[in-house]
């Protein structure tokens, strides 16, 4: 089973957020550049949003990656809910200070100020709508005072669209909202991701038909079609090992996407 | 992990779901076909069934005696009879012009002549209502085909695509690799954006790492179909099917010929 032809096409759709893996699609490659301009700018704070899975999560990771080289960047990818761990994780890894005692936001912003770095040190926060109001308000006022740049995704839900008017809407900076992609953009982003790693005959099996399903089964979200095509090879290594005569190895069977999708919750059957 | 029998059962299962819909309503449509056609069937044989009637009632005239039992229950049932024996008397009158047979039997009949004659007959003319449409569509028929071109046309421009893979790379590495996979799909992927001339080359290029893969040269003869140079493409297919016997690519070569696909 390891060495099946669908065993490496499989493991790269496990739904691993790698800045590595990072695909460059033409919308979502304009979307980082402008990311990427917005964070050179003196904001104080920048927000990404979008639906789950139109990957907020990869291009921070990847903006964390490709800043890091350069300047002083901290990337919470899990939501620090305390207030004083918080402000105690920053203050470490951006300042270097732990101070015994309890960590307010005075005292934050005394330890910054008493620093005076050069480049204001950005910090990267993931999944900003798990932070409590109380926590969004001192994160704010640490921006306000300029002693940190946020750059915070947030999904968006309903929900989720009350703390972005709150904390976010009259204090702009700059927004970014990630989409869904199309049809176009799946076939790109798997053909990509299957070249890139030299799985050139797997490539070769995916033809627009099947990625119509795909697009129309995923909606165009990302981690869905990871999923999906995670279980499609999966499917493949087993049909390889137990009955290789049933693969056709020109293109994608649609039965066999319909059965990924089965087993992956996309349809209800 | 994976249960594929129980993945290929409620795969099954979601397929005969999904095309339920398409089954009722297929069933709707010809029942309500079928009930139509009977309607219609139905309303002929009405006439017929009177005609029948009639004639059943006639012969009990020639003797009175069962009308007498059946007014015992319902004497207006008995008026109305009377009207279609004469009616019938009249009918079998009428008849006798045509069939010229033995006037003899019913000589009395003669003055209920210009009454009522027969003419049920003609009910059959209301069947030509259905005729007509068919001249119609004709002049019908130009307006779709010019709105079929301009949707062609537009599908045409939406093909472009800004979204691109990095073709570049991928030439790199397949000359670097020499990947026959790979030169497939560079050849394919020009092929889809109607730069037939690249995908000549790389079907060409293709087939010189590996001569042996039918779409490659399914690939090539179809860009050199679209180069224009046909005779090439045939004579391409030819020797391919002579030393692959592939049938895609007699399938592809049919279709040249007979100018399915230009």
């Amino acid at each position: 089973m390891e060495h099946s032809l669908f065993s490496k096409p499989r493991d790269l759709f496990l739904d691993i957020v790698n800045p590595r893996d990072y695909v460059q699609i033409d919308s979502v490659s304009h979307m980082y550049q402008s990311l990427k301009n917005s964070v050179q700018k003196p904001l104080k704070m920048i927000l990404l949003y979008g639906r789950p899975g139109t990957g907020k999560s990869m291009l921070l990771h990847k903006l964390h990656h490709d800043l890091s080289k350069h300047q002083k960047v901290l990337m919470v990818s899990t939501p620090i809910v305390d207030e004083d761990d918080f402000l105690r994780v920053i203050a470490q890894n951006i300042f270097g200070h732990s101070p015994r005692e309890v960590m307010t936001l005075n005292r934050f912003l005394e330890i910054s100020s008493a620093l005076s770095l050069r480049d204001t040190p950005i910090v990267l926060l993931d999944e900003a709508q798990l932070y409590t109001p109380s926590l969004m308000e001192k994160i704010r006022l640490i921006s306000d005072a300029r002693a940190i740049k946020f750059v915070i995704t947030l999904h968006k839900t309903d929900k989720e669209d009350i703390i972005a008017k709150e904390h976010f809407q009259t204090r702009i900076w700059e927004s970014i909202e990630l989409q869904n992609a199309s049809a176009e953009e799946l076939k790109i982003y798997v053909q990509k991701k299957l070249l890139k790693a030299n799985c050139f005959d797997v490539a070769n099996m995916f033809n627009d038909k099947n990625m119509k399903l795909v697009a129309a089964l995923t909606k165009g979200n990302y981690r869905e079609t990871n999923k999906l095509l995670f279980s499609l090879f999966s499917l493949y290594c087993w049909y390889e090992e137990n009955h290789p005569s049933r693969i056709q190895y020109n293109a994608i069977k649609p039965k066999w996407i319909e059965m990924a999708a089965i087993h992956t919750g996309l349809i209800h059957a | 992990m994976l249960d594929i029998k129980r993945l290929e059962r409620r795969w099954l299962k979601y397929k005969i779901k999904s095309f339920l819909p398409y089954f009722i309503t297929l069933f709707a449509v010809l029942s309500v076909l079928i009930g139509i056609s009977l309607w219609f069937n139905t309303e002929k044989p009405a006439d017929h069934n009177r005609t029948d009637t009639q004639k059943t009632i006639v012969s009990p005239t020639a003797e009175p005696l069962p009308p007498v039992a059946m007014s015992d229950h319902n004497k207006t049932v008995l008026e109305p009879s009377m009207e279609f024996v004469q009616a019938f008397q009249n009918q079998s009158v009428t008849s006798e012009p045509e069939t010229k047979l033995p006037p003899v039997a019913l000589p009395a009949p003669a003055v209920n002549k210009p009454v009522r004659p027969i003419p049920a007959p003609p009910k059959t003319l209301h069947m030509p209502e259905y005729t007509p449409p068919p001249e119609a569509p004709a002049g019908l028929r130009a307006v779709p085909t010019v709105s079929r071109t301009v949707t062609n046309d537009k599908s045409l421009s939406i093909n472009r695509n800004e979204s691109k893979l990095d073709i570049e790379d991928l030439q790199r590495r397949f000359k670097e690799t020499s990947n026959a996979n790979l030169g497939l799909f560079i050849a394919r992927y020009y092929y889809d954006h109607g730069d037939y001339n690249e995908a000549y080359n790389y079907a060409l290029k293709t087939n010189n790492v590996n001569n042996r893969i039918d779409e490659s040269w399914i690939l090539f003869s179809k860009s050199l179909v679209k180069l224009g140079k046909t005779d090439q493409a045939k004579k391409t297919l030819q020797l391919y099917i002579s030393q692959s016997n592939s049938d895609a690519a007699r399938g592809l070569l049919d279709a040249i010929e007979k100018g399915n696909f230009k």
